[in-house]
């Protein structure tokens, strides 16, 4: 064995290498030329042995650039090789992937539901807690520590349904307004709260009426809370959930628990303020009912009205999910069609 | 109540102001306009024609003949429905070609053979309210022949206006008068009252009211010499414009005074009622047992303590503020009259007017505390009017009730006005609006005395002068500002609540929020499994329907009814959750409002596919309770009311239970109507899963590798797998990290009566790699463990 000999045999493994056309030939011709026992490379470098220490220092060298090309040829080949067998394989296991698919399998929020959340949010950047209460109430909280005695006409409008004996004291609440007093009652102000949750009045379903229906109560008692401040909070609020060009108007109505008492009325999106049918031709849409907490209510909920001021409100957010999403009738909103909630 | 344009412009001047103005200025001040509708526009083309031929037509029995004429023409011949007419009546004529108010183009039309000349308009065909009973019939005193009718019927705008509860002084056209004349600063013109002398003819009159709580003024009035006149045209002209009818003179005129100044008025007439010759003794007592007074609308009440009653000679002639007696009813011939002038509690009016089930005009005004004042007002405006139009003359008269208190000054500082607006105001800005409302305001130093108008008995304090203040001046001009923050809510608001945490876990999961309503038929939530067991339901005194007269005391029967809601709808799959309050109540004491989550999991009928939903909504009650710091659940084999008796468990964590879960039973689906198969959970979350969710306490991670380990084992087909693998955790392995069971296989290999688990065992100790022989002494024990258990052989 030569020299020439080496490099004949090199040049005819590089050649195999080339030509080997999947992954198992090009084993057998790692075997042929560099197999452990027999190939023919490691059998040439055996010959190593017999030659003289000056053939065997310059032949070594040979060998040894010829056995590394080989295993970059090898390993490059293999490579290449690999890859092509890969694409094979993926190739009979494909998938259309333009086939129309469902959506992932999350579910929905109820859109009220989330609109809670979302108010609680715009509250809570504002250092607003979210508290609940019970929705079961005395005449007590529900009415008369908010200055509705007993033939208070205000009460009219709240249709109240009462419990039968033996729980003939209790009450549905009929807003969410006696939280206000359990809070007022159970800590000292400063106080931001939000409540919210579910309330009843005795209403004959209909498109804008449901007997059970959610509010979301809020109050804010602190030194030096004027009106002033609940217009600021309401115009912030109400464009939060309305968007930033929605105008927003203040008009003087009546709650006996506050004083002066102010409704909040946003412009019809239907008609932007020029009167249709959603807004009964008005306009406007009523969305919520607040004002200043009356003296004798901060009283009843052990605040000092000299010390202390503040302002209270509610809103519907079922009212508010129908007009921002532009439902026709209140009602869908509990019947949980998949259909609708899965717009949201 | 309804307002009209041109009449409050009788009041306060309107000149140059739009009806939309005022209906913008009225409802930003708090009386909201709902409606604004023109009255009696377009009437220029109308002519007022007279009857002066009436037959019927012939083979018709309803429709007639008019022949009908204007000064000067021809007599035409007009077909007609109505069974109003006569001769020589005055009637509103739309000749062919006419465009009414409403739209309609009259033309000629052939009728039965004749020519119709065009119509004869009923009020609402001419936009002058609904009325359709007939033909409107033109008084002689309002109109001629041949007058275009927008003459009888000038072009007015009408308010239709939602007053606050707590304003029974804008019930009236005045009152609303007194809001514009503040709010534009235009002076207040008041409706003209005269007191004429009084004859002495008629006998003299007496008041005796038992209870000045009950009734604080009663003015009695006498009035004579009325003859048939009706009210002047202006009147009943208002008075229709406004939807109400004509009923005579005297009825007219007092109803006018009640729309103007707001004071209800009755009118008794006098040869009606049970008169002596010298004195007439009118009472206001409470009503007795066993009396009944036959009203104004035919209709006999029974009478009791809680009515209050107007007498005359002790018999009762009147409900109080509500309705008058038929017996003394003012009629056509009625010639003198005792005018009734009075202001009666409210809070009695109100249960009277429940209990009696009526409401009427007068009842509406006192029920919100109407001012004693408009009593001696209204009384007067009235005289004034009967005198000058009805040629009545004014007898004796007699009060009854107690001196009214004047209206007391309100003492305040306009610093504090300011302060609770937040808008800078000085003491004159503050003084100004107070006057333009007829308050009386004396301006001190650094305080205001303000006196409010007699009228106004909803303002008291000082922060009901604010709110006038505010109202008047705008709420517009006042600045939005946000309140001083000064402390930061407590720490335990910034934790994520407990209904948030498991909404975000449940849809996650793929279930939708749902929502339902708190009230069902106790009956049928009885067909629906429940978390809690045998209770009766709270139920409400005064339900809506049964089918909404009880408190829920469970979650499933509404997410039951959802999905047949949208199984109905063609959806196949249905995955719902919702989250809320349930009542549970024993006895008088407040009932307990568990916050409970249902979860509803429907596909088609297919019971091992069944059973792998029903698995992956344990799952799910698992990884709640985890992400909701809820501890390690275990689910106990029950048998459970409503649930598939072989696939029900409890849901326990932390030594409680917390829920139940399960396949809904076959007649319970059916009651709701349900095909296929229901999994489903209740569980409650309160006192369970912690606001915040679990805290996050995390151990180093191991550093050495485990060693998994199968082992497969024969157990008898019941056997349980919870059970077991309590066993193995009781063995306290120190190295045995976890149990998984792989696989469950039951086939004919295994023989009869018999199942194959295979468990996965991982092994590890902490500071050192385990051997082959530790993993099979590990494996041994729990072989034997599972022996003892379940009677498990090695397979």
């Amino acid at each position: 064995m030569t020299s020439v000999d080496l490099q004949e045999l090199t040049a005819m493994a590089l050649e195999e290498i080339a030509r080997a056309d999947s992954l198992e030939r090009l084993d057998g011709v790692r075997l042929r030329y560099l197999g452990r026992r027999d190939g023919l490379v490691t059998l040439a470098g055996q010959r190593l042995r017999e030659l003289s220490p000056e053939q065997r220092a310059v032949y070594g060298q040979e060998f040894n650039r010829a056995t590394g090309e080989l295993r970059l040829a090898l390993e490059a080949r293999q490579r290449e090789l690999a890859v092509g067998e890969e694409a094979l394989r993926e190739d009979a296991e494909w998938v259309d992937m333009s086939h129309p698919f469902r959506e992932p399998e999350v579910g929905h929020p109820h859109p009220v539901a989330g609109l809670i959340r979302e108010i609680e949010d715009i509250f809570a950047f504002l250092g607003y807690q979210s508290v609940a209460g019970p929705e079961l109430e005395d005449d007590q909280h529900n009415f008369q520590l908010l200055n509705m005695p007993p033939e208070h006409p205000a009460r009219d409008a709240h249709d109240t349904f009462y419990l039968r004996p033996p729980a003939g004291g209790w009450l549905y609440r009929t807003h969410t307004s006696p939280v206000q007093m359990r809070a007022m009652l159970g800590s000292r102000p400063p106080l931001r709260i939000i409540v919210p949750g579910k309330v009843a009045r005795r209403d004959n379903p209909d498109p804008t009426h449901t007997p059970v229906f959610h509010q979301v109560e809020g109050l804010c008692v602190d030194r030096g809370v004027t009106l002033g401040d609940l217009k600021g909070t309401l115009e912030y609020v109400i464009r939060a959930l309305f968007g930033r060009d929605r105008r927003v108007r203040l008009r003087a109505s009546y709650f006996p628990y506050t004083e002066p008492s102010l409704e909040a009325d946003v412009a019809c999106a239907v008609c932007q303020g020029a009167g249709c049918r959603t807004c009964l031709q008005k306009g406007w849409i009523e969305i919520l009912g607040s004002g200043m907490v009356h003296p004798e209510v901060l009283r009843n909920g052990g605040v000092d009205p000299e010390i202390h001021s503040g302002f209270a409100f509610g809103m519907g957010p079922d009212r508010i999910a129908v007009l921002r999403y532009g439902l026709a009738d209140l009602r869908d909103l509990y019947e949980n069609d998949l259909r609708l909630l899965e717009c949201f | 109540m309804r307002v009209s344009h041109e009449w409050l412009g009788e009041m306060v001047d309107l000149e140059g102001v739009e009806p939309a103005k005022v209906a913008d200025l009225l409802t930003l001040s708090g009386t909201e306009v709902e409606k604004v509708t023109a009255f009696g526009e377009g009437l220029e083309q109308v002519v007022v024609g007279e009857v002066v031929g009436l037959r019927r037509v012939e083979g018709s029995d309803h429709l007639f003949l008019a022949h009908v004429a204007t000064p000067g023409q021809e007599p035409r011949e007009v077909i007609c429905g109505a069974d109003n007419l006569f001769v020589g009546a005055l009637v509103p004529w739309a000749r062919p070609g006419t465009r009414l108010p409403i739209g309609a183009e009259i033309g000629r039309k052939r009728l039965r053979g004749i020519w119709s000349e065009g119509m004869l308009c009923a009020p609402d065909e001419l936009g002058l309210g609904s009325d359709h009973d007939g033909v409107l019939i033109l008084s002689p005193a309002d109109a001629e022949g041949g007058m275009p009718l927008d003459r009888v019927y000038p072009a007015d705008h009408l308010y239709e206006l939602e007053v606050l509860s707590n304003r029974a002084d804008c019930l009236s056209h005045w009152g609303v008068a007194r809001e514009l004349s503040a709010l534009l600063s235009r002076p207040l013109r008041d409706p003209e009252t005269s007191r004429p002398p009084r004859s002495s003819s008629a006998p003299s009159v007496q008041v005796a009211v038992d209870s000045s709580a009950d009734c604080p003024i009663y003015l009695a009035e006498l009035l004579t010499g009325f003859g048939d006149t009706p009210a002047p045209a202006i009147v009943r002209r208002r008075l229709a414009a406004i939807g109400q009818r004509s009923r005579g003179g005297i009825v007219d005129l007092a109803n006018y005074v009640m729309f103007e100044i707001g004071q209800p008025l009755h009118t008794f007439d006098l040869d009606r009622l049970p008169t002596p010759e010298s004195e007439l003794a009118v009472g206001v007592r409470r009503g007795r047992r066993g009396e009944s007074i036959t009203c104004l609308d035919g209709i006999t009440r029974e009478l009791d303590p809680e009515t209050l009653v107007i007498t005359v000679g002790d018999a009762p002639q009147a409900v109080a503020g509500l309705i008058g007696g038929e017996a003394s009813a003012v009629g056509p011939g009625t010639s003198q009259v005792l005018l009734e002038a009075a202001n009666f509690n409210w809070a009695r009016l109100r249960s009277t007017s429940r209990r009696l089930r009526l409401r009427t005009e007068a009842s509406g005004r006192f029920e919100r505390q109407l001012s004693p004042h408009l009593a001696r007002r209204g009384a007067d405006r009235f005289i004034h009017l009967a005198v000058r139009h009805l040629g009545a003359t004014l007898g004796p008269g007699a009060v009854g009730g107690v001196p009214l208190a004047a209206a007391a000054a309100i003492r305040c500082d306009p610093a504090r006005i300011s302060s609770i607006l937040g808008m800078e105001l000085s003491p004159a800005e503050v003084a100004g609006p107070l006057r333009r409302l007829q308050f009386e305001v004396r301006e001190g130093r650094g305080e205001i005395l303000a006196t409010p108008s007699p009228y106004r008995t909803d303002v008291t304090t000082a922060v009901d002068l604010a709110e006038e203040v505010g109202r008047i001046l705008g709420y517009r001009k006042v600045p939005g500002t946000l309140p001083p923050n000064r402390q930061a809510p407590p720490l335990e608001a910034l934790a994520e609540p407990v209904a948030r945490l498991a909404s975000a876990t449940c849809r996650a999961a793929g279930f939708s929020e749902a929502l339902t309503l708190s009230l069902v038929s106790g009956e049928r939530e009885g067909l629906a499994p429940r978390l809690i067991g045998n209770l009766a339901h709270l139920e409400l005194d005064n339900p809506l329907s049964a089918q909404l007269g009880s408190l829920r005391q469970g979650l499933l029967q509404g997410l039951l009814q959802s999905a047949h809601h949208n199984q109905a709808r063609g959806q196949d799959q249905v995955r719902l959750f919702e989250q809320g309050a349930a009542f549970w109540g024993r006895g008088p004491e407040r009932p307990e409002e568990p916050w409970m989550l249902a979860l509803l999991d429907l596909e088609d009928d297919e019971a091992v596919a069944a059973a792998a939903r029903l698995r992956r909504l344990m799952a799910l009650i698992a990884s709640l309770s985890s992400v909701g710091g809820g501890g390690v659940v275990e689910f106990r084999p029950v048998t459970w009311l409503g649930l598939h008796r072989a696939r029900a468990a409890e849901v326990w964590a932390g030594a409680e239970r917390r829920g139940i879960v399960g396949e809904v039973a076959r007649p319970g689906a059916d009651a709701f109507d349900v095909r296929g198969r229901v999994e489903v959970a209740e569980l409650r979350l309160d006192g369970w899963l912690k606001p915040g969710g679990r805290p996050g306490h995390a151990p180093p991670l191991p550093r050495t590798p485990a060693l998994v380990l199968d082992l497969s084992v024969t157990v008898p087909s019941g056997a349980l797998l919870g059970p077991a693998l309590q066993a193995v955790e009781a063995l306290g392995l120190p190295e045995l990290e976890l149990v998984t069971p792989i696989d469950e296989y039951v086939g004919d290999q295994l023989g009869p009566g018999v199942k194959g688990w295979t468990l996965r065992l991982r092994l590890r100790r902490p500071e050192r790699t385990l051997t082959t022989a530790e993993g099979d002494k590990a494996r041994q024990a729990v072989l034997r463990a599972l022996e003892l258990e379940v009677g498990a052989t090695a397979r």
